[in-house]
């Protein structure tokens, strides 16, 4: 009997324990160490990616593959911007970044008065060098140290080839531009132009738009009116594809019409999916991000000076609807 | 030894307070880190939120001089300026991993503040109001971004330590958690050291309890057997002492009661034989006048002996009424056995011969009266008697070495054994016939009683071959009570 009680008191007492020293291990363990300041930020040269679109996929993916070759360089990248194209917010990204005196800015070009007196006078002023990266701006007005990105010339010869590939020497043509025409437009349009204008029986119909969505509708609908017989639609600026489709969709069927356009647009690829673009210049983000940051270290490395002027250019393709379905 | 249990007390005491101190130091400790990480995260948030009231403090001193710029004003410009300054070096202590790269971008956004104030303020002194005032909207401008990126880094600063606080939240469960389980085993662990401990304490009481009650039911004999190691157990042994003592004086108290009981036997046995005595002495000095004319009238007529044996019988009458309760030494006993002698002579003749060997230097013993008288005369009345021939008598007193045998031998019939064992036993054994009155087992239980030795006297016997009864008496007395007993009645 007397053993009896002694086993059970020990067992008990052994629970007690157990539970007891469990209870205080976790709770005594300090596994909650404060982030450890870190010393080594110091030699690390300081990137930033300014963009205007975040959170869109092109430069998501322009954005990883900066972040992913800064980190195999040893610099520290961060990604700044302004969202759905707020040039506002994105001027004041730069002003910052040049404030913060970061080593480097790697930019998305835009062309306006406020970003070239940014990067010509303040930046130069601080002596920081400016990337321009999938959109350019010209280095007599940007004094960009280079750009990286497509060819935008030739992606619009590209799709104008293709355009004509798929649709035959004569047709209506409608082109939907920016009121706002930014260089790497201009540019794209050159290179549409330039191939079509060898084909005298295309016709092109060229209007320029407001971005916003309303005026894109209205102004598709009045092209439509003026030219009923379009063949094909090419939108200059990606991000007006969606419109524009929403607007051909109402009226008609979409498929007999050729629409083409550019991967840097917010709904591009979704587009591209569905169908409802027949074809769609593929640029190469990932590696627009790589290269350009690579291409800034090598510069303050002072490995490469001075970089190339007329940029360096990275792969683009033409993607057709065959391809997706 | 002697304070063993408040040792004990002591002990429980000290353990319960030492449990006590500890988990209060384990918590004060544990409170204190808590209280100094909680006070490093709110330092963090506020050193970034000083920087912001300092820049703008700045652009309102810098805004201020431009506007009116007085010496007092520079004064002030210039302690915002080494305010922010201050503020930018302590946050420099706030790097991290986390947020390396937004706070070198912060620090040098101060430093083109200050930049910024300091070239507003030098195309001020050369009078180029314009380019001022557009250095002071870029301050200004600046100073809106260090706002902003202060709320930035507080918002990085939420997410780099929300595991860390999540991790204060769950431990100050899991603290709760231990309290109660402490509690538990604290609880647990005293109510059994507790049991054990009065455990410890009550045993022995109770042992002793349990000796007590037993002594007061008058059992002496029982041992106190009490283990530990306290006053308990001090006290067990005194009172195991005591009921040694209280045993030992019981017994001695029982040995005084018999002995007592012998004396009152004797004094009774005293009574009774002087009783008997007196029934017979009616009235001894007439007895004796009449027997002294009877032996002068005999001594008158011729009748010399006659008038001897009447001078005997008178002298034996006197003796036996005087010394029945005094000692007396053997030379008056031999003298008196003798005179009865001398009595019986003249009635047996030559039938009683009586044989007597006596040692004169043992004389002067001490010893009872009429002992030997009353064994002389059973001889006489048992072996001569009865004999148409007559017995023979054998009276001797030899010296010994601390005693004197005294012995009385007749050739009569015999005793058989069980006579001698109920003499022997003092059971007495009323046998008529006695002059005095006095019979055998009288003497020996005096003989007895006189010596306190109970090999005082001793009988050899056989049907048919004599009877032999052999004192031994010690040459010094042992208990000198017989002589007082009768002296208080």
């Amino acid at each position: 009997m007397r053993k009896i009680v002694l086993a059970v008191l020990g067992i008990i007492c052994l629970t007690l324990c157990y539970f007891t020293f469990l209870s205080a291990d976790k709770a005594f363990r300090s596994d909650w160490q404060l982030p450890q300041t870190a010393a080594s930020g110091q030699t690390q040269h300081r990137l930033v990616l300014i963009t205007q679109e975040l959170d869109t996929s092109f430069w998501d993916r322009v954005g990883q593959g900066a972040l992913e070759q800064a980190r195999k360089d040893g610099a520290s990248l961060e990604v700044w911007g302004s969202y759905g194209r707020n040039q506002e917010e994105f001027l004041k990204k730069i002003e910052i970044a040049i404030d913060s005196k970061v080593d480097g800015i790697i930019v998305q070009g835009l062309d306006s008065e406020a970003f070239k007196s940014l990067t010509k006078i303040k930046a130069a002023f601080y002596g920081i060098p400016i990337v321009t990266v999938a959109n350019d701006v010209p280095m007599a007005e940007s004094l960009r140290r280079t750009y990286v990105g497509s060819d935008q010339y030739a992606a619009g010869q590209m799709i104008a080839k293709q355009l004509i590939a798929d649709m035959g020497q004569a047709g209506n043509v409608i082109l939907l531009g920016d009121t706002y025409q930014e260089y790497y437009q201009k540019q794209r349009l050159a290179g549409i132009q330039d191939v079509l204008q060898d084909y005298p029986d295309i016709r092109t119909a060229y209007e320029e738009t407001e971005a916003t969505r309303e005026q894109v509708i209205a102004t598709t609908k009045d092209l439509m009116n003026r030219v009923p017989d379009a063949d094909a639609f090419i939108a200059v600026n990606a991000n007006m594809a969606e419109a524009m489709l929403h607007e051909i969709g109402r009226r008609s069927r979409i498929e007999p019409y050729h629409v083409y356009s550019f991967d840097d647009g917010r709904d591009s690829e979704t587009l591209f999916a569905q169908g409802k673009l027949d074809g769609m210049i593929e640029q190469s983000p990932e590696q627009m991000g790589a290269l350009s940051v690579n291409l800034m270290m090598q510069w303050l490395r002072g490995e490469t000076v001075p970089l190339e002027m007329d940029g360096y250019l990275t792969e683009i393709r033409m993607a057709k609807a065959m391809d997706a379905r | 030894m002697n304070n063993s249990i408040q040792k004990k007390i002591w002990t429980l005491a000290a353990i319960v307070l030492f449990i006590m101190a500890t988990i209060w130091i384990a918590l004060t400790y544990y409170n204190q880190k808590t209280q100094d990480r909680y006070n490093d995260i709110l330092q963090r948030y506020l050193r970034m939120n000083e920087v912001t009231a300092a820049s703008q403090q700045m652009i309102t001193s810098l805004n201020n001089y431009l506007l009116k710029p007085s010496p007092a004003n520079l004064t002030i410009l210039d302690e915002s300026r080494e305010s922010i300054l201050r503020a930018k070096n302590e946050v420099y202590m706030l790097r991290n991993a986390d947020n390396a790269f937004a706070l070198t971008s912060y620090m040098n956004l101060i430093d083109s503040l200050v930049e910024t104030t300091d070239r507003s303020l030098i195309f001020q002194s050369e009078k180029e109001t314009e380019a001022s005032t557009q250095a002071f909207d870029e301050a200004t401008r600046i100073s809106k971004y260090i706002s902003e990126m202060t709320l930035t880094l507080i918002d990085t600063e939420l997410r780099t330590y929300d595991r860390f606080y999540r991790g204060i939240i769950e431990q100050s469960k899991e603290l709760k958690e231990l309290g109660i389980w402490l509690l538990l085993l604290i609880t647990f662990l005293l109510a059994v050291f507790t049991y054990w401990f009065s455990l410890s304490i009550t045993r022995p009481v109770l042992k002793l309890t349990q000796a007590a009650k037993e002594l007061s039911r008058g059992r002496f004999d029982l041992e106190v057997e009490v283990e530990s190691n306290d006053e308990i157990s001090f006290l067990a042994k005194m009172f195991d002492r005591m009921r040694i003592n209280i045993n030992n004086l019981i017994s001695e108290i029982q040995q005084k009661a018999q002995l007592e009981n012998e004396l009152q036997q004797n004094k009774l046995l005293l009574q009774e034989s002087q009783l008997r005595s007196l029934q017979s002495q009616i009235n001894p000095h007439f007895l004796f006048n009449t027997l002294d004319t009877l032996s002068k009238k005999a001594y008158l007529e011729g009748a010399e002996e006659t008038s001897d044996m009447i001078v005997s019988v008178a002298g034996l009458l006197r003796y036996n009424l005087k010394r029945l309760d005094r000692s007396v030494t053997l030379y008056d006993e031999v003298k008196v056995m003798r005179q009865y002698i001398d009595i019986q002579k003249a009635r047996f003749t030559e039938r009683l011969r009586l044989h007597m060997d006596i040692d004169d230097s043992c004389l002067h013993v001490q010893i009872p009266g009429l002992t030997l008288q009353p064994i002389v005369e059973n001889a006489v009345i048992h072996a001569v008697e009865p004999e148409e021939e007559g017995g023979n008598i054998w009276f001797r007193v030899m010296d010994g070495e601390d005693r004197i045998t005294i012995e009385i031998e007749d050739d009569g019939p015999g005793m058989t054994e069980e006579k001698i064992q109920s003499i022997l036993e003092e059971h007495a054994v009323e046998s008529g016939g006695h002059s005095t009155g006095i019979g055998f087992s009288n003497v020996v239980k005096r003989l007895r009683l006189f010596y306190g030795l109970e090999d005082v006297i001793d009988i050899e016997s056989g049907s048919g071959r004599g009877t032999k009864v052999i004192m031994k008496i010690p040459k010094t007395r042992g208990i000198e009570s017989y002589d007082k007993a009768p002296d208080r009645r």
